[in-house]
Protein backbone atom coordinates (compact mmCIF):
# COMPACT_ATOMS: atom_id res chain seq x y z
CA UNK A 1 0.00 0.00 0.00
CA UNK A 2 2.86 2.39 0.93
CA UNK A 3 4.36 1.51 -2.35
CA UNK A 4 1.19 2.23 -3.87
CA UNK A 5 1.19 5.70 -2.34
CA UNK A 6 4.73 6.51 -2.82
CA UNK A 7 4.61 5.41 -6.69
CA UNK A 8 1.37 8.05 -7.18
CA UNK A 9 2.89 10.94 -5.41
CA UNK A 10 6.00 10.36 -6.96
CA UNK A 11 4.04 10.02 -10.57
CA UNK A 12 2.19 13.40 -9.29
CA UNK A 13 4.63 15.23 -8.78
CA UNK A 14 6.33 13.95 -12.01
CA UNK A 15 3.15 15.42 -13.79
CA UNK A 16 1.93 11.59 -15.10
CA UNK A 17 -0.98 11.33 -12.95
CA UNK A 18 -4.06 11.24 -15.05
CA UNK A 19 -5.95 13.78 -13.42
CA UNK A 20 -8.90 12.10 -11.89
CA UNK A 21 -6.28 10.08 -9.73
CA UNK A 22 -4.61 13.38 -9.02
CA UNK A 23 -7.53 14.85 -7.70
CA UNK A 24 -8.25 11.62 -5.59
CA UNK A 25 -5.35 11.91 -4.31
CA UNK A 26 -5.10 15.63 -3.50
CA UNK A 27 -8.32 15.77 -1.68
CA UNK A 28 -6.34 12.31 0.80
CA UNK A 29 -3.18 14.57 0.80
CA UNK A 30 -5.15 17.48 2.88
CA UNK A 31 -6.69 15.28 4.76
CA UNK A 32 -3.62 12.59 5.86
CA UNK A 33 -0.85 14.07 7.85
CA UNK A 34 1.01 10.85 7.39
CA UNK A 35 0.39 11.17 3.55
CA UNK A 36 1.90 15.05 3.93
CA UNK A 37 5.10 14.17 5.88
CA UNK A 38 5.57 11.58 3.23
CA UNK A 39 5.29 14.55 0.03
CA UNK A 40 7.35 16.15 2.26
CA UNK A 41 10.16 13.72 2.07
CA UNK A 42 10.34 14.93 -1.60
CA UNK A 43 13.45 16.18 -1.78
CA UNK A 44 12.12 18.68 -4.44
CA UNK A 45 9.74 20.66 -2.46
CA UNK A 46 11.94 21.77 -0.41
CA UNK A 47 13.19 23.90 -3.31
CA UNK A 48 9.59 24.72 -4.78
CA UNK A 49 8.65 25.95 -1.58
CA UNK A 50 12.02 28.18 -1.11
CA UNK A 51 11.17 29.35 -4.78
CA UNK A 52 14.14 27.37 -6.52
CA UNK A 53 11.52 25.66 -9.46
CA UNK A 54 14.80 24.83 -11.77
CA UNK A 55 14.22 21.40 -10.43
CA UNK A 56 10.98 21.07 -10.25
CA UNK A 57 8.55 19.21 -13.22
CA UNK A 58 5.48 21.47 -14.33
CA UNK A 59 3.50 20.27 -11.60
CA UNK A 60 6.13 21.45 -9.08
CA UNK A 61 5.99 24.58 -10.80
CA UNK A 62 2.20 24.66 -10.33
CA UNK A 63 2.56 23.60 -6.79
CA UNK A 64 4.72 26.31 -5.87
CA UNK A 65 2.17 28.58 -7.86
CA UNK A 66 -0.14 27.77 -5.52
CA UNK A 67 1.96 28.15 -2.29
CA UNK A 68 3.06 31.64 -3.82
CA UNK A 69 -0.65 32.55 -4.08
CA UNK A 70 -1.96 31.32 -0.74
CA UNK A 71 1.08 32.71 1.35
CA UNK A 72 0.40 36.30 -0.85
CA UNK A 73 -1.73 38.57 0.35
CA UNK A 74 -5.57 38.41 -0.81
CA UNK A 75 -4.56 41.53 -2.94
CA UNK A 76 -2.19 39.80 -5.07
CA UNK A 77 -3.44 36.52 -5.75
CA UNK A 78 -3.20 35.55 -9.16
CA UNK A 79 -6.57 36.05 -10.44
CA UNK A 80 -7.08 32.72 -11.86
CA UNK A 81 -7.53 30.81 -9.07
CA UNK A 82 -10.78 33.04 -8.42
CA UNK A 83 -12.05 32.54 -11.81
CA UNK A 84 -14.38 29.83 -13.18
CA UNK A 85 -11.75 28.69 -16.01
CA UNK A 86 -9.26 25.04 -15.44
CA UNK A 87 -11.85 24.65 -12.41
CA UNK A 88 -10.82 21.21 -11.91
CA UNK A 89 -6.92 21.40 -12.31
CA UNK A 90 -7.46 24.59 -10.02
CA UNK A 91 -9.34 22.47 -7.26
CA UNK A 92 -6.57 19.90 -7.21
CA UNK A 93 -3.91 22.21 -6.91
CA UNK A 94 -5.50 24.14 -4.32
CA UNK A 95 -5.60 20.69 -2.19
CA UNK A 96 -2.19 20.43 -2.80
CA UNK A 97 -1.00 23.76 -2.08
CA UNK A 98 -2.38 23.27 1.68
CA UNK A 99 -0.88 19.75 2.07
CA UNK A 100 2.34 21.31 0.80
CA UNK A 101 2.52 24.57 2.81
CA UNK A 102 2.13 21.90 6.17
CA UNK A 103 4.38 19.37 4.24
CA UNK A 104 6.90 22.20 3.44
CA UNK A 105 6.99 22.95 7.04
CA UNK A 106 6.99 19.60 8.73
CA UNK A 107 9.80 18.79 5.63
CA UNK A 108 12.01 21.25 7.79
CA UNK A 109 10.72 21.06 11.72
CA UNK A 110 7.33 20.60 13.72
CA UNK A 111 6.86 23.96 14.19
CA UNK A 112 5.69 23.91 18.18
CA UNK A 113 4.74 27.19 20.01
CA UNK A 114 4.27 27.34 23.51
CA UNK A 115 2.71 30.38 25.03
CA UNK A 116 3.98 31.04 27.94
CA UNK A 117 3.60 34.47 29.28
CA UNK A 118 7.02 35.84 31.00
CA UNK A 119 5.77 39.12 30.97
CA UNK A 120 2.29 38.94 31.02
CA UNK A 121 -0.38 40.26 29.61
CA UNK A 122 0.81 43.60 29.61
CA UNK A 123 3.36 42.85 27.11
CA UNK A 124 0.30 42.75 24.52
CA UNK A 125 -1.69 45.87 25.88
CA UNK A 126 -2.13 48.12 23.20
CA UNK A 127 -1.46 51.24 22.86
CA UNK A 128 -3.61 54.64 23.15
CA UNK A 129 -5.02 55.10 19.23
CA UNK A 130 -2.85 57.81 17.73
CA UNK A 131 -3.94 60.64 15.15
CA UNK A 132 -4.16 59.31 11.69
CA UNK A 133 -1.24 59.56 9.78
CA UNK A 134 -0.82 62.81 7.81
CA UNK A 135 0.65 62.48 4.31
CA UNK A 136 4.01 63.49 3.64
CA UNK A 137 4.73 66.91 2.68
CA UNK A 138 6.70 66.38 -0.31
CA UNK A 139 6.54 62.85 -1.90
CA UNK A 140 5.66 63.99 -5.52
CA UNK A 141 8.57 63.48 -7.62
CA UNK A 142 11.89 61.74 -6.87
CA UNK A 143 14.67 60.22 -8.81
CA UNK A 144 16.43 57.26 -8.22
CA UNK A 145 19.63 57.42 -8.81
CA UNK A 146 21.40 54.73 -11.16
CA UNK A 147 23.29 52.34 -8.79
CA UNK A 148 26.59 51.31 -9.81
CA UNK A 149 28.13 47.82 -10.17
CA UNK A 150 31.25 48.44 -8.66
CA UNK A 151 32.81 46.89 -6.28
CA UNK A 152 33.93 47.81 -2.60
CA UNK A 153 35.83 50.53 -1.74
CA UNK A 154 36.18 48.60 2.04
CA UNK A 155 37.63 45.64 2.84
CA UNK A 156 34.96 43.16 3.73
CA UNK A 157 36.14 42.24 7.23
CA UNK A 158 35.72 46.26 7.68
CA UNK A 159 32.07 46.38 6.04
CA UNK A 160 31.03 43.45 8.82
CA UNK A 161 32.28 45.78 11.17
CA UNK A 162 29.98 48.33 9.68
CA UNK A 163 27.28 46.00 9.19
CA UNK A 164 27.23 44.75 12.91
CA UNK A 165 27.48 48.60 13.96
CA UNK A 166 25.03 49.69 12.02
CA UNK A 167 22.40 46.56 13.17
CA UNK A 168 22.62 48.58 16.72
CA UNK A 169 20.32 51.15 15.05
CA UNK A 170 17.84 48.49 13.41
CA UNK A 171 14.68 47.77 13.98
CA UNK A 172 14.67 44.12 15.31
CA UNK A 173 13.12 42.37 13.10
CA UNK A 174 16.15 44.36 10.66
CA UNK A 175 18.77 43.92 13.11
CA UNK A 176 17.57 40.04 12.75
CA UNK A 177 17.82 39.85 9.39
CA UNK A 178 21.30 41.74 9.24
CA UNK A 179 23.08 39.65 11.51
CA UNK A 180 21.54 36.48 10.32
CA UNK A 181 22.61 37.57 6.71
CA UNK A 182 25.59 38.35 7.72
CA UNK A 183 26.09 34.80 9.46
CA UNK A 184 24.91 33.36 6.14
CA UNK A 185 27.62 35.29 4.18
CA UNK A 186 30.16 33.41 1.40
CA UNK A 187 33.56 34.27 3.06
CA UNK A 188 34.13 35.87 -0.33
CA UNK A 189 31.65 37.86 0.29
CA UNK A 190 32.49 39.06 3.56
CA UNK A 191 36.43 38.16 4.05
CA UNK A 192 38.16 39.00 0.87
CA UNK A 193 40.36 41.67 0.71
CA UNK A 194 39.77 44.94 -0.67
CA UNK A 195 38.61 44.73 -4.40
CA UNK A 196 39.68 46.71 -7.42
CA UNK A 197 37.44 49.52 -7.56
CA UNK A 198 35.47 51.24 -10.57
CA UNK A 199 34.24 55.07 -11.19
CA UNK A 200 31.49 56.65 -10.15
CA UNK A 201 28.65 59.43 -11.82
CA UNK A 202 27.78 62.02 -10.11
CA UNK A 203 24.54 61.53 -8.44
CA UNK A 204 22.69 64.72 -7.67
CA UNK A 205 18.49 63.23 -7.24
CA UNK A 206 16.30 65.41 -6.57
CA UNK A 207 15.62 65.09 -2.87
CA UNK A 208 14.29 66.90 0.31
CA UNK A 209 17.47 68.87 2.21
CA UNK A 210 18.37 67.91 5.13
CA UNK A 211 16.68 68.31 8.39
CA UNK B 1 -35.06 69.87 23.13
CA UNK B 2 -36.18 66.48 21.77
CA UNK B 3 -34.21 67.73 18.41
CA UNK B 4 -31.11 68.63 20.52
CA UNK B 5 -31.01 65.06 21.95
CA UNK B 6 -31.52 63.47 18.54
CA UNK B 7 -28.58 66.23 17.01
CA UNK B 8 -26.52 65.42 20.07
CA UNK B 9 -26.45 61.70 20.13
CA UNK B 10 -25.93 61.63 16.25
CA UNK B 11 -23.12 63.85 17.03
CA UNK B 12 -21.62 61.20 19.80
CA UNK B 13 -22.77 58.48 17.03
CA UNK B 14 -20.34 60.30 14.24
CA UNK B 15 -17.81 60.49 16.97
CA UNK B 16 -17.97 57.22 17.72
CA UNK B 17 -18.15 56.11 14.27
CA UNK B 18 -14.77 58.04 13.38
CA UNK B 19 -12.93 56.93 16.50
CA UNK B 20 -13.70 53.17 15.37
CA UNK B 21 -12.32 54.35 12.27
CA UNK B 22 -9.30 55.92 13.44
CA UNK B 23 -8.90 53.20 15.49
CA UNK B 24 -9.11 50.35 12.80
CA UNK B 25 -6.67 52.21 10.91
CA UNK B 26 -4.15 51.95 13.65
CA UNK B 27 -4.42 48.87 14.49
CA UNK B 28 -2.09 46.97 11.94
CA UNK B 29 0.81 50.02 13.34
CA UNK B 30 -0.03 49.04 16.69
CA UNK B 31 0.93 45.47 15.68
CA UNK B 32 4.11 46.19 14.63
CA UNK B 33 4.71 47.70 17.98
CA UNK B 34 3.71 44.96 19.85
CA UNK B 35 5.78 42.46 17.64
CA UNK B 36 8.37 44.67 18.15
CA UNK B 37 7.81 44.53 21.84
CA UNK B 38 7.75 40.92 21.79
CA UNK B 39 11.19 40.27 20.01
CA UNK B 40 12.56 42.46 22.37
CA UNK B 41 11.08 41.92 25.78
CA UNK B 42 9.90 38.34 25.78
CA UNK B 43 12.18 35.17 26.08
CA UNK B 44 12.48 33.09 23.51
CA UNK B 45 13.83 30.18 21.82
CA UNK B 46 13.45 29.39 17.88
CA UNK B 47 14.92 27.72 14.34
CA UNK B 48 14.19 29.82 11.09
CA UNK B 49 15.19 29.72 7.78
CA UNK B 50 16.62 32.59 6.48
CA UNK B 51 16.46 32.49 2.57
CA UNK B 52 18.14 35.29 0.69
CA UNK B 53 18.99 35.47 -3.23
CA UNK B 54 18.74 32.26 -3.46
CA UNK B 55 20.45 30.31 -0.66
CA UNK B 56 18.65 29.14 2.67
CA UNK B 57 20.26 28.74 6.35
CA UNK B 58 19.31 27.84 8.88
CA UNK B 59 19.32 29.41 12.22
CA UNK B 60 18.78 29.36 16.09
CA UNK B 61 18.05 32.32 18.13
CA UNK B 62 17.84 32.25 21.75
CA UNK B 63 16.81 35.77 23.45
CA UNK B 64 16.44 36.46 26.83
CA UNK B 65 15.46 39.95 28.56
CA UNK B 66 16.26 40.26 31.99
CA UNK B 67 15.39 42.81 33.38
CA UNK B 68 16.24 44.77 31.09
CA UNK B 69 19.44 43.07 30.36
CA UNK B 70 19.49 41.64 26.55
CA UNK B 71 21.35 38.34 26.46
CA UNK B 72 21.34 36.91 22.36
CA UNK B 73 22.68 34.06 20.68
CA UNK B 74 22.22 33.80 17.04
CA UNK B 75 23.98 30.50 15.80
CA UNK B 76 24.34 29.37 11.91
CA UNK B 77 23.38 25.42 12.29
CA UNK B 78 24.56 24.98 8.57
CA UNK B 79 27.93 24.98 7.34
CA UNK B 80 30.12 28.08 8.63
CA UNK B 81 29.20 27.54 12.33
CA UNK B 82 29.55 31.23 13.04
CA UNK B 83 27.48 32.50 16.11
CA UNK B 84 26.46 35.58 17.52
CA UNK B 85 26.35 36.53 21.53
CA UNK B 86 24.88 39.49 22.55
CA UNK B 87 25.42 40.10 26.35
CA UNK B 88 24.13 43.97 27.49
CA UNK B 89 25.87 46.45 25.33
CA UNK B 90 28.82 43.99 23.81
CA UNK B 91 28.47 41.70 20.74
CA UNK B 92 31.05 38.78 20.10
CA UNK B 93 31.11 37.44 16.60
CA UNK B 94 32.60 34.01 16.92
CA UNK B 95 33.72 33.47 12.99
CA UNK B 96 35.07 30.22 13.28
CA UNK B 97 35.78 29.52 9.43
CA UNK B 98 38.03 32.88 9.32
CA UNK B 99 39.55 32.06 13.60
CA UNK B 100 38.79 35.56 13.90
CA UNK B 101 36.61 36.51 16.87
CA UNK B 102 34.64 40.12 16.70
CA UNK B 103 34.07 42.04 19.74
CA UNK B 104 31.87 45.23 19.14
CA UNK B 105 30.82 47.62 22.11
CA UNK B 106 28.60 49.94 22.58
CA UNK B 107 29.28 52.82 25.35
CA UNK B 108 26.12 53.34 27.74
CA UNK B 109 23.93 51.60 29.86
CA UNK B 110 22.13 48.24 29.23
CA UNK B 111 19.12 50.38 28.28
CA UNK B 112 20.95 51.79 25.44
CA UNK B 113 20.01 48.95 22.84
CA UNK B 114 16.36 48.86 23.32
CA UNK B 115 16.56 52.97 23.25
CA UNK B 116 18.46 53.28 20.06
CA UNK B 117 15.68 51.50 17.93
CA UNK B 118 14.19 53.84 15.22
CA UNK B 119 11.05 55.35 16.23
CA UNK B 120 8.16 55.42 14.04
CA UNK B 121 6.07 58.15 13.79
CA UNK B 122 3.51 60.02 12.18
CA UNK B 123 5.87 61.55 9.29
CA UNK B 124 7.27 58.19 9.21
CA UNK B 125 3.47 56.78 8.46
CA UNK B 126 3.70 59.31 5.13
CA UNK B 127 5.92 56.87 3.38
CA UNK B 128 4.38 53.75 3.40
CA UNK B 129 1.18 52.02 3.25
CA UNK B 130 0.54 49.72 6.33
CA UNK B 131 -2.02 47.17 6.41
CA UNK B 132 -3.67 44.19 7.73
CA UNK B 133 -4.28 42.56 4.34
CA UNK B 134 -5.66 38.88 5.72
CA UNK B 135 -5.86 36.59 9.10
CA UNK B 136 -4.77 33.37 8.34
CA UNK B 137 -2.84 30.36 10.20
CA UNK B 138 0.71 28.92 10.04
CA UNK B 139 0.72 25.37 11.32
CA UNK B 140 -2.16 25.61 13.73
CA UNK B 141 -1.24 29.47 14.65
CA UNK B 142 -3.21 32.11 13.92
CA UNK B 143 -1.67 35.13 12.56
CA UNK B 144 -2.52 38.63 11.27
CA UNK B 145 -0.46 39.50 8.11
CA UNK B 146 0.79 42.95 7.88
CA UNK B 147 1.70 44.60 4.90
CA UNK B 148 3.89 47.44 4.94
CA UNK B 149 4.58 48.52 1.48
CA UNK B 150 6.63 51.69 0.51
CA UNK B 151 5.65 54.69 -1.59
CA UNK B 152 8.91 55.41 -3.33
CA UNK B 153 11.92 53.23 -4.43
CA UNK B 154 14.17 54.62 -1.52
CA UNK B 155 12.66 52.18 1.12
CA UNK B 156 11.96 48.75 1.30
CA UNK B 157 8.51 46.85 2.44
CA UNK B 158 7.61 44.08 4.97
CA UNK B 159 5.20 41.31 4.97
CA UNK B 160 4.29 40.00 8.68
CA UNK B 161 3.28 37.15 9.66
CA UNK B 162 2.08 38.01 13.52
CA UNK B 163 1.12 35.61 16.17
CA UNK B 164 -1.88 36.73 17.76
CA UNK B 165 -1.70 35.33 20.79
CA UNK B 166 2.31 35.98 21.42
CA UNK B 167 2.94 38.98 18.82
CA UNK B 168 5.82 37.09 17.69
CA UNK B 169 6.90 37.65 13.88
CA UNK B 170 6.30 33.86 12.90
CA UNK B 171 7.43 34.52 8.95
CA UNK B 172 8.78 38.08 7.90
CA UNK B 173 9.07 39.25 4.20
CA UNK B 174 11.68 42.22 2.96
CA UNK B 175 10.13 43.23 -0.64
CA UNK B 176 11.28 45.58 -2.40
CA UNK B 177 8.55 48.92 -4.13
CA UNK B 178 7.44 46.36 -6.58
CA UNK B 179 6.41 43.92 -3.86
CA UNK B 180 8.83 41.31 -5.07
CA UNK B 181 10.63 38.89 -2.05
CA UNK B 182 14.10 40.01 -1.52
CA UNK B 183 14.42 38.34 1.85
CA UNK B 184 12.65 35.61 3.90
CA UNK B 185 13.07 34.42 7.37
CA UNK B 186 10.25 31.89 8.55
CA UNK B 187 10.56 30.34 11.86
CA UNK B 188 10.26 26.63 12.21
CA UNK B 189 10.19 26.02 16.14
CA UNK B 190 9.47 28.59 18.38
CA UNK B 191 9.12 28.45 22.07
CA UNK B 192 8.64 31.24 24.50
CA UNK B 193 9.98 30.71 28.11
CA UNK B 194 9.73 32.49 31.65
CA UNK B 195 13.46 31.64 32.20
CA UNK B 196 16.57 30.55 30.24
CA UNK B 197 19.44 29.34 31.77
CA UNK B 198 23.22 31.41 30.93
CA UNK B 199 24.59 27.63 29.78
CA UNK B 200 22.63 28.45 26.39
CA UNK B 201 24.28 31.54 25.76
CA UNK B 202 27.60 30.04 25.46
CA UNK B 203 29.27 29.61 21.83
CA UNK B 204 29.94 25.65 21.16
CA UNK B 205 33.08 27.42 19.00
CA UNK B 206 36.60 26.76 20.67
CA UNK B 207 38.74 29.83 19.76
CA UNK B 208 41.80 28.19 20.49
CA UNK B 209 44.29 30.21 18.13
CA UNK B 210 41.86 32.37 17.00
CA UNK B 211 42.20 36.18 16.08
CA UNK B 212 40.44 38.59 18.48
CA UNK B 213 39.58 41.82 17.37
CA UNK B 214 37.96 43.87 19.81
CA UNK B 215 37.24 47.64 20.05
CA UNK B 216 37.73 50.06 22.21
CA UNK B 217 34.31 50.96 24.30
CA UNK B 218 35.34 54.04 25.70
CA UNK B 219 33.37 57.02 24.89
CA UNK B 220 35.05 59.58 22.67
CA UNK B 221 36.14 62.12 25.25
CA UNK B 222 38.81 64.58 26.09
CA UNK B 223 41.29 62.65 25.24
CA UNK B 224 40.04 61.92 21.43
CA UNK B 225 38.28 64.45 19.22
CA UNK B 226 34.84 63.58 18.31
CA UNK B 227 34.94 64.20 14.50
CA UNK B 228 31.79 63.50 14.01
CA UNK B 229 30.34 67.26 14.50
CA UNK B 230 32.76 67.67 11.49
CA UNK B 231 30.31 65.77 9.15
CA UNK B 232 26.36 66.17 8.58
CA UNK B 233 24.38 65.55 5.12
CA UNK B 234 23.23 68.22 2.67
CA UNK B 235 20.36 66.31 1.37
CA UNK B 236 18.58 63.63 2.29
CA UNK B 237 15.75 61.00 0.53
CA UNK B 238 12.36 62.16 1.46
CA UNK B 239 11.31 61.39 5.28
CA UNK B 240 15.04 60.39 5.95
CA UNK B 241 16.31 62.64 8.88
CA UNK B 242 19.36 62.24 11.14
CA UNK B 243 18.98 60.70 14.55
CA UNK B 244 22.11 60.09 16.15
CA UNK B 245 25.85 61.58 15.21
CA UNK B 246 28.89 59.62 17.47
CA UNK B 247 32.36 58.37 17.16
CA UNK B 248 33.65 55.10 18.20
CA UNK B 249 36.40 52.75 17.60
CA UNK B 250 35.21 49.74 15.47
CA UNK B 251 36.99 46.32 15.72
CA UNK B 252 41.02 45.80 14.63
CA UNK B 253 40.76 49.99 14.51
CA UNK B 254 43.12 52.66 15.85
CA UNK B 255 41.36 55.92 14.85
CA UNK B 256 37.38 56.81 15.95
CA UNK B 257 35.39 57.09 13.00
CA UNK B 258 32.35 59.54 12.88
CA UNK B 259 29.19 57.76 12.83
CA UNK B 260 25.82 59.57 11.46
CA UNK B 261 22.21 57.52 11.83
CA UNK B 262 19.74 58.67 9.09
CA UNK B 263 16.32 57.09 9.76
CA UNK B 264 12.72 57.11 8.29
CA UNK B 265 11.35 55.63 11.34
CA UNK B 266 11.26 52.14 10.20
CA UNK B 267 14.35 52.46 7.53
CA UNK B 268 17.56 53.14 8.46
CA UNK B 269 21.22 53.80 7.37
CA UNK B 270 24.82 54.37 9.11
CA UNK B 271 26.95 56.78 7.45
CA UNK B 272 30.54 55.75 8.44
CA UNK B 273 33.55 58.36 7.94
CA UNK B 274 37.09 58.06 8.89
CA UNK B 275 40.72 59.74 7.08
CA UNK B 276 41.98 57.46 4.71
CA UNK B 277 45.06 55.91 5.70
CA UNK B 278 48.80 57.74 4.96
CA UNK B 279 49.60 56.04 1.90
CA UNK B 280 47.09 57.13 0.12
CA UNK B 281 47.37 60.23 -1.22
CA UNK B 282 45.18 63.30 -0.61
CA UNK B 283 44.78 63.91 -4.14
CA UNK B 284 43.98 60.39 -5.40
CA UNK B 285 40.56 60.64 -7.49
CA UNK B 286 37.62 59.49 -5.48
CA UNK B 287 36.40 56.51 -6.12
CA UNK B 288 33.03 54.32 -5.29
CA UNK B 289 31.76 51.28 -4.96
CA UNK B 290 28.69 49.31 -4.14
CA UNK B 291 28.55 46.33 -1.83
CA UNK B 292 25.59 43.96 -0.60
CA UNK B 293 25.50 41.73 2.97
CA UNK B 294 22.00 40.21 2.61
CA UNK B 295 19.75 42.95 2.39
CA UNK B 296 21.77 45.52 3.26
CA UNK B 297 23.20 47.80 0.87
CA UNK B 298 26.39 49.48 1.10
CA UNK B 299 28.19 52.47 -0.77
CA UNK B 300 31.23 53.56 -0.28
CA UNK B 301 32.79 56.81 -1.54
CA UNK B 302 35.82 59.18 -0.67
CA UNK B 303 35.16 62.93 0.14
CA UNK B 304 37.55 65.52 1.32
CA UNK B 305 40.01 63.08 2.12
CA UNK B 306 37.62 60.84 3.84
CA UNK B 307 36.11 57.49 3.48
CA UNK B 308 32.80 57.27 3.37
CA UNK B 309 30.78 54.46 3.56
CA UNK B 310 26.69 54.02 4.12
CA UNK B 311 25.19 50.72 5.23
CA UNK B 312 21.28 50.37 5.94
CA UNK B 313 18.52 47.82 5.09
CA UNK B 314 17.71 50.01 2.22
CA UNK B 315 17.93 50.14 -1.85
CA UNK B 316 21.68 50.67 -3.27
CA UNK B 317 20.40 53.66 -4.73
CA UNK B 318 19.13 55.35 -1.51
CA UNK B 319 22.59 54.33 0.44
CA UNK B 320 24.32 55.93 -2.36
CA UNK B 321 22.65 58.95 -2.18
CA UNK B 322 23.10 59.45 1.27
CA UNK B 323 26.84 58.80 1.29
CA UNK B 324 27.19 61.10 -1.52
CA UNK B 325 25.54 64.19 0.03
CA UNK B 326 27.69 63.59 3.46
CA UNK B 327 29.61 67.03 3.72
CA UNK B 328 32.30 68.37 6.31
CA UNK B 329 31.83 71.63 7.98
CA UNK B 330 34.66 73.39 8.84
CA UNK B 331 33.80 74.06 12.24
CA UNK B 332 32.14 71.48 14.65
CA UNK B 333 28.34 72.60 14.65
CA UNK B 334 26.85 72.98 17.77
CA UNK B 335 23.59 71.25 17.86
CA UNK B 336 22.88 67.70 16.45
CA UNK B 337 21.59 64.44 17.20
CA UNK B 338 24.10 62.64 19.86
CA UNK B 339 24.65 59.24 19.80
CA UNK B 340 25.56 57.37 22.80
Amino acid sequence: MNEELDSQLSAMFDDELPQGECELLARRLSRDAALQARWGRYAAIGAVVRGDVRVGSSVAYKVHAVIAAESAPAAQRPVAFAGSGGRTASLWLRGVAGAALAASVAAVSILWLQGGLPGGAGVLVARAPVPAAAAPETRASYVVPRAVESRMTVPATELANYVVAHSEFSTPVSRRNLLSALMASEPAAVGAPEQSLGSVDDPNPHADDAR
Amino acid sequence: MQMMRVSERLAWLALALAAASSALAQEPRQWLERMNQALTSRNYDGVFSHWQDGRVEMLRIIHRNQNGQVTERLASLDGSGREFIRTGTELTCYLPDKRTVLVESQPGGAGSLLASFPSFDEKSAGFYDIQEVMRTRINRRDTRVIAVTPRDEFRYGYRLWIDETTAMPLKTQLCDAHGRIIEQVVFASLTLASHIADAAFRPEVATDGFQWLRNDPTPVGAGVPNTSALWSALKLPPGFRMTVRSAQVLPGAHDPVAHLVFTDGLASVSVFVESRSAEVPRDQPALSGVASVGSASAFSTVIDGHKVTAVGEVPPATVRFIASSVKRSELPLAAGPSGH
